[in-house]
């Protein structure tokens, strides 16, 4: 076993109280390796005034006006 | 007339406002059709007869009372399993409410209600809305009409079946990452996601607060055209709901196309595409293109960071909302749904603050650069032929199954970031006879547009009147 994966279950562990349900949740807690490195290519595109309600003003802006 | 059960929501609801047919008659049809089918199918959990019956014929004394009747007055109808209704099962595909009873009801189901539709059962479904195939280790597998070894999709997969089977006039489905879509596809059917925000999700089982959607499934586009003018709209109760003003859509189905820009992405959309489906949709553009729509290939901006912060949003709230359950009875999930959690609880805050807070961006930055050059978005809803059940049943197959598993919903999940209303209809069928889905996505707030395409499309194919061959005919009345 990775040492990325023991210690993925630890800290699941510790934060939640939660241990892995069957081999299922320890493959893809493994594959967490890869959600890291898509991170790593959108580094630097978070711009600091970016924040999660923007979202809803972004559906407003950008809505049809007229079908 | 022949099955009643085979006429489409709108001809039903139209013969009985019309004292054409009665409610009990469309009821009696259904309930024909569903018995002689559902063995096979699997797609209903429970049912009301009893219930419904009542309805019906309460339904059919207001029309003999002239009394003023709704736009669905008199429809029976079935949904999947996660919409509340006070004192009636709810489901939710799981051992965990194997018999729960909610206090509440859901808006679009009162909605529904007051335009005068009633309920006579709940529908199969994939464990907590969990899953893009059908699969269900509780209530069993839900089976494809059209050949039934094969999936029926996901999550919202006795409402794809029920519709097409025909004992089913419209179920409401509900769409995290494809899973209205993704049923209407792979069953035949029409069905459509809305805007983000568009439609209360008051009373319907959480997944995801950010990214769940509540749509119908029915046969014709007309039939989702004439509900969503019904269920859409802000609701005190949900405070996340649109106040955007609701349109009679069914008005807008005009059939005309002209001038409609269309794109079909370059990248991602068709990538690994099966030659039949490719086809199929080919076929489509060139019947959209006869209504005088333009046709242009265009590489759409951002896939790569709506997948990555897509992932993450989803993942994490669905943990979030099942970590309780998680702790003190993970064994009571299918492994596949529980496995499927798990990473999520290892899921920094910081990446899933970092996807939401990216979610309006990247919409601005794709709407300014997809919507200037076209009105809407063509592709396929399942690149894929469809997959057996059987080679997409992670809990018991090999690791590599969760390959095919994933495909499924590989072009549905990029709209539910981007929060764009999107409808799937049927286009042809795959080497193995299964239904081959058409997707069109509009801007924000254009459910008119992408059904007034919609309907434009079926006005010059049959697909959508096409029957399974697993439904018997000769269920006269």
């Amino acid at each position: 076993m990775s040492t990325f994966l023991t210690d993925t279950e630890a800290m699941i562990t510790t934060w939640h109280g939660i241990s892995a349900p069957n081999g299922t949740g320890l493959r893809l807690a493994a594959e967490l390796a890869d959600t890291i490195a898509a991170f790593e290519k959108l580094r630097g595109t978070l711009v600091f005034e970016d924040e999660p309600a923007s979202f809803e003003a972004a559906l407003q802006a950008t809505k049809e006006t007229a079908a | 007339m022949s099955d009643l059960a085979d006429l489409s929501m709108t001809e039903a609801a139209d013969a009985v406002r019309a004292g054409e047919v009665t409610s009990v008659a469309l009821l009696e049809a259904c309930w024909r059709r569903m018995d002689a089918v559902n063995p096979l199918l699997n797609a209903t959990i429970w049912t009301d007869r009893a219930g419904a019956m009542t309805s019906a014929e309460a339904a059919d004394i207001a029309v003999r009372n002239k009394a003023k009747l709704g736009v669905l007055h008199g429809v029976p109808m079935m949904h999947k399993d996660m919409y509340y209704q006070a004192g009636k099962l709810s489901t939710c595909g799981s051992a965990l409410r194997r018999d729960w009873r909610p206090t509440v009801t859901a808006t679009v189901i009162e909605r529904l209600a007051a335009a005068g539709a009633y309920t006579f059962g709940g529908l199969n479904m994939a464990e907590f809305a969990q899953n893009p195939t059908g699969h269900n280790k509780t209530f069993g597998d839900c089976h494809n009409p059209w050949n039934p070894p094969y999936i029926t999709g996901g999550s919202s997969s006795g409402s794809g079946a029920s519709v097409a089977a025909r004992f089913n006039y419209m179920a409401l489905g509900s769409d995290t990452g494809g899973s209205i879509r993704l049923p209407a596809s792979a069953n035949g059917v029409s069905g459509i996601k809305p805007t983000q925000t568009r439609v209360s999700r008051y009373g319907v089982m959480p997944l995801s607060f950010t990214h769940d959607n509540v749509g119908p499934l029915a046969r014709t586009a007309r039939d989702c055209a004439r509900v969503m003018t019904v269920i859409a709209g802000h609701d005190p109760r949900d405070p996340t709901s649109a106040r955007e003003p609701v349109p009679d859509y069914e008005a807008a189905l005009t059939g005309d196309i002209r001038g409609l820009r269309i794109g079909v992405p370059a990248n991602v959309f068709f990538d690994g595409a099966d030659a039949p489906v490719v086809a199929a949709i080919d076929a489509a553009l060139a019947v959209l293109k006869t209504r005088g729509a333009t046709v242009t290939r265009l590489t759409l901006p951002l896939m790569d960071a709506v997948a990555a912060y897509g992932g993450i949003v989803s993942r994490v709230e669905a943990a979030t909302i099942h970590a309780e359950w998680m702790r003190t009875d993970p064994q009571a999930y299918g492994a596949h749904i529980s496995g499927r959690m798990y990473p999520g609880y290892a899921i920094p805050a910081p990446y899933y603050v970092e996807s939401l807070s990216r979610r309006g961006p990247i919409l601005k930055a794709f709407a300014a650069a997809v919507f200037s050059q076209v009105d809407v978005l063509v592709t396929p809803t399942i690149r894929t032929c469809l997959p057996t059940l059987a080679e997409t049943d992670i809990d018991h197959g090999p690791p590599s199954t969760e390959t095919k598993f994933m495909a499924v919903s590989a072009n549905t999940r990029p709209f539910n970031y981007l929060g764009l209303p999107v409808i799937s209809v049927p286009c042809g069928f795959d080497p193995n006879g299964c239904p081959i889905g058409l997707q069109i996505a509009g801007r924000p707030f254009a459910e008119a547009r992408v059904m007034q395409v919609a309907d434009a499309y079926q006005r010059d194919t049959d697909y959508h009147t096409q029957r399974p061959p697993s439904v018997p005919l000769g269920l006269k009345d």
